[in-house]
């Protein structure tokens, strides 16, 4: 190919990892490659929500809807979900969606029979399939993370005496695009590496007052000064929000070109929150992979147009959903 | 009823809380607050309930019926009554009867009212007789309502809202109120001048002294004092629909024993010498000759003494007055007297004082030495109550029926003479129970139903029809607006002239000036001021104020401070030298002019003290004296229905009293803005009061606006509209309401930026609107044009979801008319299965169960005919069934309300607003990961609006709201954003947002300087902008985007209510046309302008297509021969087709066609043509109108 001799090679440098938030470095790509990225992470990386639920009994305050959107959005455990099927392609339930390749099948049952206000939470919900449970649940009982006796789990809906709540729910593999539910990430979002350079020789002409009230322009703490030799110097560069408020600043002192700020357009820095559903360096991880089987889908297609149809899983991707 | 989903029969243990409950201690909200708002409303009714009805019946004049035969007379006469409170009428009689069981039954909440009826033969004991007037509508938290005095609990437990405030009426199961309404203050003589007057008759001027004079039942009587040119001057008054005119002589002399010299001195002694320095005054020798004329008027009749007057009086009035056949002329008069003039004072001696002071007054301004009293300005206005509307209106249907049943008596005793037994009380009541007492009651009802008032005689009211209003529960705001507002009248509303809608500075503090509709009724409804009350016949500590009482403390206060009484009548001057003191419109004496201000001090001063007897609501109207100005004196109103609102008083003992005052005295008072500012006051006129709050003459929905004082005011009044239109949490008790239609927000927040009135109020009770992240750049397109983006994926968490609820109430009893025996049942057809996924076997659909338009969700069945009837889905889209209410009071039932519940989540072309009066309309849902994204945080905004929103609008209120709340967001804390705050007293200034480092010594300047700080606190660009990323291509966006919380409020106007499409479908059977109305899906009209633009871009095909093709396309049989379309008819087949169609094209089934008229089938061609115009050309022979076609065949082509 052509391409080939600008092939590039990204690197990845994780910087912070936590179950659900993820710090990391990408670099030597471009914008295109960050952003597809991000998108895929926020709305292709495949988890499973409740899809369809059967209300048996509500005599709850709630209504039968606001129960059924509420249980949507718990985020479950989802680490099945890459190799589990969509309902609409599942062969052995004819996309019917209820059999065990692509479904799990949730249970809740609870009535109020004392005086006090109870509440029915993620906890209530018995999974029939363990690896998938809600998010709170998991981490309850793998004692990580969490300090157990602050987690109540997710509210679903409040009870008073005779009050009661049964339902059959199912949980179905799908992607963000589809509807927010099955969005993976909380927040993925990915900022330019920012170079700063101080020209010097145009900040020692500055008095330290004014240093000072430079530094202090900035919202955010990028620059910083040395106790000792009042030379003004970047603390953090990566807290710039390219706000440019120093750079309006100096201008502002008649001191235009005090200092320059460039972004890197090469080098990324990644911040991705997890929902729970699936660990924040599993969703990474598996968003290349989906934007991986993507451009597969694509090269596969440039050369038949009948290829297309024959991609299932994949050719949903590519058409989107 | 009972409930269908719940099989709990007892359920209303499920409510019983026992104290020993420790967890549970949910705080009610403390709704003080609120119900101060809807006080007038509940004290006119408590106050109709506690004296009103009593002092209204002793105030109708008894009945005299004479049996000539016997030489017996009978008076009729009302006693003591009862109301009682509501209770369940059948099986459960004593059962009291709870307003929410009125709202699903649709019944009507009202208690039984009885009267006594007293009938006494020659003046011997009365005997009594009780009669039932049918029920009255109860007010809700009124006294007789079971909900008074019942807690948040107690009203939890009786299915009501915890923060229920009562008010209004239920009348056949909706929540109706008495709107107020603007009257003319009552017993204040206004000189007015209207063109009107000169047509009363020859001679008159166009100006006179009006007074509407309210007797202590509320009923009034406007009298006019008509200035003619001759100079003298006749008192009118209406009499049945007539106006009668009284030279004002006459009634002078009728009403005490007085002579000329008196009439003459206490007329012309208003003019002293020393007073007519002023250009245009007139001397005393004017006001001479008038009191000649208008004495002489008197002579020339040749009436001398009182009792003179008064027969002359009466002989005219003896055919007028109803059932005064028999009385001399002299107690006609009296009657005329009593029941005419000044009816709201008792004795002569006033009345004729008033009417002098009246004399003196209209002079005055024929004089120009007093200007006009301007009548649209709120200084001459009082309101009229619920509970006072229903006192008269009760006293004229019940004196109606009095008279009825004089006349009934009446007619017996003429048509069957002696055989009636008159003296029988028995035989008596036997005819009078051919009145029916019980329309009473019925009256009432369908007065608060309709809200149009059934009287002879008109109560004195301008208006007959629109007194009540629903009180739609839409949101809360709306709710309570509906309490709060203040009608001009409907006379007004047809009115051309604009000068009554405007807004007069006399207003202030009691009329909003933000809170009115644009459009037709722009400044005729308004509404009261968030400290606006209304007096009432309650003190403040709720005990009936007694007017007598307080009149004479009044009187000996005055009179201690130099006023001399008018009692023994000794002076004889008028202004300027002293000045005339009027309460209540009696003049009680005439204090001189350089003593008047120290009393006034005096008053006000034992006005603010407890036990001073002078009620703190005294309005102590002192006009100075002035050249040309208004009519001075001193005006005292201790009366109820006047507006009063709250003003610290700045005495000299500088404790801060708040003191009631009113729209009469405010003009002349010096009250200064609460900073304490002087705004060019001087120390000769030093400020006697102060506002309490400079928000105090905003209405409570305008109060709610954040940052108001910052936006164009035209906005704030769009937010006043949309707030009231906005889905909000209606109602907290949703389960049990039955209302026709219900909006319900399912995912209600609380705004970050609220101000004072959001708490003062409890509006978190009943939330309206969501914090959405709102960027403000113009991004994809779709924000052109006030539309807005909202994200997809916020409204799939839930954002503005929404669902409406509906209420179907299947009565049978109604379809199948008011016979005893039940024909009629809810049952399901055993025959018909398809009916079961819908309808169970009760005939009823199942509690939770999704419906689809057009599917069956109740059957019926006719137990006579064995007939079913389904009735089925209508509209467009899915409901879920959300209960079903089974009335129990019959066995089998016959009543059911079942309620829909329809989804309504955002989609394009709902309609949301800011609170700053930026409304828009949702053009796309847009993917999260398309929208742009904050590179720090990662934030997506949830909602996207284009710049250009704001430079011609000028809510900078908005943009204010969206960087407070991103302080208020990052610091965790709410932001206070209530209006004029450097306007505000400053000892108990607060910063906005209560920070923990709190710099007072520095005052910000201006509010960015307050909120920008805190941004940057926290790492953000104090302006509020931020940098973003496109959510596309994840570039940075060339500008910094101005991105922040905004409290979003979800308007009502959907497009699934409004949506109109249509392809074929229903059409009009007359003209074959599209029918119109999206109900009955119909189009849109392609109308004449519509046409005129295909025509200009020659599109013509387009233009047959729809005008034609898509329309009325037919085609008609025309008879070539004698070129009619209406003469043609099918030939039956049964003839010998053959050679016939043989000519014709033998294509299928075609028939055979011929002319009538030409007896031929010949010349029969076919031709297309709207369908209208065969209409038309049989419409035209209906006139004997004949048209003919001329067919021949196309230059072109063939037909």
């Amino acid at each position: 190919m052509e391409g080939a001799k600008n092939q590039r090679f990204p690197k990845i440098k994780i910087r912070e990892m936590k179950d659900d938030y993820l710090k990391f470095e990408l670099r030597e790509t471009d914008a295109s490659m960050a952003n597809a990225l991000r998108r895929v992470m926020l709305a292709e990386v495949p988890t499973i929500a409740i899809d369809l639920v059967e209300i048996e009994v509500n005599s709850t305050v709630l209504n039968d809807e606001f129960i059924s959107h509420r249980l949507g959005l718990i985020p479950l455990t989802s680490d099945r979900a890459m190799d589990m099927r969509f309902s609409r392609d599942c062969d052995a339930c004819d996309g019917d969606g209820q059999c065990e390749y692509c479904s799990v099948e949730f249970h809740l049952s609870v009535r109020c029979d004392q005086d006090q206000t109870q509440d029915v939470t993620s906890a209530d919900l018995q999974s029939t399939d363990p690896t998938v449970v809600p998010v709170d649940v998991a981490a309850r009982s793998s004692s990580s993370g969490y300090d157990a006796s602050e987690n109540r789990g997710i509210i679903i809906v409040k009870l008073r005496r005779g009050q009661e709540l049964r339902l059959r729910a199912i949980a179905r593999k799908g992607i963000g695009k589809d509807h927010a539910k099955w969005s993976p990430a909380a927040t993925v979002t990915f900022m330019y590496e920012p170079e700063i350079r101080i020209n010097e020789e145009l900040m020692e002409s500055l008095s330290l007052e004014e240093k000072n009230s430079w530094i202090e322009s900035s919202p955010t703490k990028v620059f910083g000064i040395d106790p000792n030799t009042h030379q003004v110097m970047v603390v953090d560069a990566e807290a710039y929000t390219y706000d440019e408020e120093v750079i309006k600043k100096a201008e502002a002192m008649g001191k235009p070109g005090l200092v320059e700020i460039e972004a890197k357009e090469d080098s990324f820095i990644f911040t991705v929150e997890s929902t729970g559903a699936v660990k924040a360096s599993q969703l990474v991880i598996n968003a290349i992979d989906v934007l991986k089987q993507k451009l597969d889908a694509v090269r596969l297609s440039d050369d038949t147009v009948e290829a297309d149809d024959q991609f299932g899983e994949l050719g949903s991707h590519m058409r989107g959903g | 009823m009972d409930k269908k989903p719940q099989q709990n029969p007892n359920k209303s243990q499920y409510y019983k809380k026992s104290e020993n409950m420790p967890h549970r201690n949910r705080k009610y909200p403390n709704c003080e607050n609120l119900e101060e708002l809807l006080k007038p409303h509940v004290q006119s009714f408590d106050h109709f309930i506690d004296i009103g009805i009593e002092t209204m019946l002793e105030n109708i004049k008894p009945v005299k019926i004479t049996d000539k035969f016997t030489n017996t007379t009978l008076e009729i006469k009302f006693g003591t009554h009862e109301l009682s409170a509501p209770q369940k009428g059948h099986a459960a009689i004593g059962q009291r009867l709870l307003p929410f069981e009125c709202r699903q039954e649709k019944g009507s909440y009202s208690g039984k009212f009885i009267v006594e009826v007293c009938f006494s033969y020659n003046g011997r004991v009365p005997l009594k007789e009780k009669f039932k007037f049918g029920q009255l509508p109860i007010m809700l938290k009124s006294k007789l309502c079971h909900l008074r005095g019942a807690n948040a609990e107690r009203l939890v437990a009786y299915r009501e809202e915890p923060t229920e405030m009562g008010g209004y009426f239920i009348v056949n199961g909706l929540e109706r109120l008495i709107r107020f309404l603007i009257m003319p203050k009552r017993n204040y003589p206004m000189n007015v001048e209207r063109d009107s007057f000169r047509e009363r008759q020859d001679g008159y001027t166009n100006k006179a002294v009006i007074i509407r004079c309210v007797r202590n039942d509320q009923s009034s009587v406007t009298n006019k004092l008509y200035y003619l040119q001759s100079g003298s001057a006749r008192l009118g008054f209406w009499v049945k629909g007539r106006e009668f005119l009284l030279p004002i002589g006459l009634v002078l002399k009728a009403l005490i024993d007085t002579n000329d010299h008196e009439i003459y001195a206490s007329l012309t002694c208003c003019y002293s010498d020393i007073y007519q320095k002023g250009e245009r005054s007139v001397g005393t020798q004017l006001v001479g000759e008038r009191v000649k004329i208008i004495l002489d008027e008197v002579q020339g009749l040749s009436l001398f003494t009182r009792a003179q007057c008064i027969q002359h009086i009466g002989k005219y009035f003896q055919s007028v007055m109803d059932g005064m056949d028999d009385e001399t002329d002299s107690s006609v008069g009296e009657t005329v007297l009593e029941e005419y003039i000044l009816v709201h004072l008792q004795s002569g001696h006033d009345k004729y004082n008033l009417l002098i002071f009246m004399l003196q007054k209209l002079f005055a301004f024929i004089d120009h030495r007093a200007t006009e009293d301007n009548t649209d300005a709120l200084q001459n206005h009082e309101v009229l109550q619920p509970g006072h509307l229903i006192t008269i209106y009760l006293k004229d249907k019940l004196h109606e029926w009095l008279f009825k049943a004089r006349r009934l008596l009446q007619d017996e005793l003429s048509k069957k003479g002696q055989k009636f037994e008159f003296g029988s009380l028995l035989d008596v009541k036997k005819v009078l129970d051919r009145n029916p007492s019980k329309s009473i009651g019925t009256a009432i009802e369908s007065m608060l139903k309709t809200g149009r008032l059934a009287s002879q005689n008109g109560l004195d009211l301008q208006q007959k029809g629109g007194m009540t209003v629903q009180a739609e529960r839409l949101n809360f705001l709306r709710f309570i607006s509906h309490f709060r507002s203040v009608h001009r009248g409907a006379a007004f509303a047809g009115n051309r002239n604009t000068s009554v809608r405007k807004l007069l500075p006399e207003a202030w503090g009691f009329l909003c000036p933000v809170h009115t509709p644009d459009g037709e009724p722009c400044g005729l409804l308004n509404h009261m001021a968030s400290t606006c009350r209304i007096t009432s016949y309650f003190d403040s500590k709720g005990n009936i104020k007694d007017f007598f009482k307080i009149r004479l403390s009044i009187l000996s206060v005055l009179i201690g401070v130099g006023m001399t009484p008018s009692l023994p009548k000794l002076v004889r001057a008028g202004p300027p030298e002293v000045l005339s003191v009027l309460l209540d419109g009696c003049v009680i004496g005439s204090i001189s002019s350089n003593m008047v201000e120290k009393a006034v001090a005096h008053i006000r001063k034992l006005k603010l003290s407890a036990n001073s007897g002078i009620p703190d609501d005294l309005e102590v109207g002192y006009v100075p004296l002035s050249v040309g100005g208004a009519y001075p004196g001193l005006y005292l109103f201790s009366s109820p229905s006047r507006f009063v609102r709250p003003v610290i008083s700045l005495n000299a003992e500088k404790n801060h009293d708040i003191e009631l005052i009113g729209p009469f005295e405010q003009v002349y008072m010096e009250i200064r803005c609460a900073d304490g500012g002087e705004e060019g006051r001087t120390d000769d006129n030093p400020a006697t009061h102060e506002e309490m709050h400079p928000t105090g003459l905003l209405s409570v929905v305008a109060n709610l606006t954040p940052y108001s004082d910052h936006n164009q005011s035209p906005r704030n009044m769009y937010q006043c509209q949309m707030a009231k239109q906005t889905v909000g949490f209606s109602s907290q008790a949703l389960q049990f309401r039955a209302d026709q239609k219900l909006y319900h927000l399912q995912t209600p927040q609380t705004p970050i930026v609220r101000t004072e009135a959001y708490t003062k109020y409890n509006i978190d009770e009943f939330p309206t609107g969501t914090n959405a992240i709102v960027a403000v750049l113009a991004y994809t397109g779709y924000d052109m044009e006030d539309a807005m983006i909202l994200n997809k994926s916020s409204v799939e968490r839930g954002m503005c979801h929404t669902s409406i609820y509906q209420l179907e109430t299947i009565d049978l009893e109604e379809q199948s008319g008011k016979s005893d025996h039940v024909r009629q049942i809810f049952a399901r057809s055993n025959i018909d299965k398809s009916v079961r996924s819908s309808v169970d076997s009760d005939g009823l659909p199942y509690v939770g169960q999704v419906l689809h338009p057009g599917q069956p969700y109740c059957s019926t069945n006719n137990t006579l005919s064995g007939a079913i009837k389904e009735h089925k889905l209508k509209g467009s889209e899915p409901v879920t069934v959300d209960y079903v209410a089974v009335d129990v009071k019959h066995n089998p039932p016959q009543k059911v309300n079942i309620r829909f519940r329809r989804p309504r989540n955002p989609i394009i072309g709902d309609k949301f607003s800011s609170r700053h009066g930026q409304k828009g309309v949702c053009s796309q849902l847009w993917p999260d990961i398309d929208m742009p994204f904050s590179g720090t945080t990662g934030m997506r905004p949830d909602l996207i609006i284009n710049p250009h929103a704001f430079p011609s609008r000028m809510t900078i209120g908005m943009l204010l709201e969206s960087i407070a709340a991103k302080g208020g967001c990052l610091n965790g804390k709410f932001v206070d954003a209530t209006p004029f705050p450097s306007s505000s007293r400053k000892e108990n200034k607060e910063l906005p947002i209560e920070s923990d480092s709190v710099d007072d010594e520095v005052e910000p300047e201006s509010l960015l300087d307050e909120l920008g700080p805190l941004l940057t606190s926290h790492g953000f660009n104090s302006l509020g902008s931020e940098v973003l990323y496109s959510g596309v291509l994840g570039t940075e966006l060339v500008c910094e985007i101005f991105i922040g919380p905004v409290y979003y409020q979800r308007l009502r106007h959907m497009v699934s209510d409004k949506f109109q499409v249509r392809n074929t479908g229903a059409v009009d059977p007359t003209t074959r046309q599209p029918m119109k109305g999206r109900k009955r899906g119909g189009g849109i009209r392609f109308g004449e302008m519509e046409r005129d633009s295909l025509l200009a871009h020659g599109a013509a095909y387009l233009l047959h297509d729809r005008l034609h093709t898509a329309s009325d396309f037919h085609v008609a049989d025309v008879c070539s021969l004698c070129g009619s379309i209406l003469t043609t008819s099918f030939i039956e087949p049964q003839k010998k087709a053959g050679q016939a169609i043989a000519k014709v094209t033998p294509r299928g089934n075609q028939r055979k066609v011929t002319c009538h008229a030409c007896k031929t089938s010949k010349g029969m061609e076919k031709v297309a043509m709207p369908f209208v115009f065969r209409y038309l050309a049989a419409e035209l022979a209906a006139m004997n109108v004949k048209m003919t076609l001329n067919l021949s065949a196309g230059a072109s082509e063939k037909p």
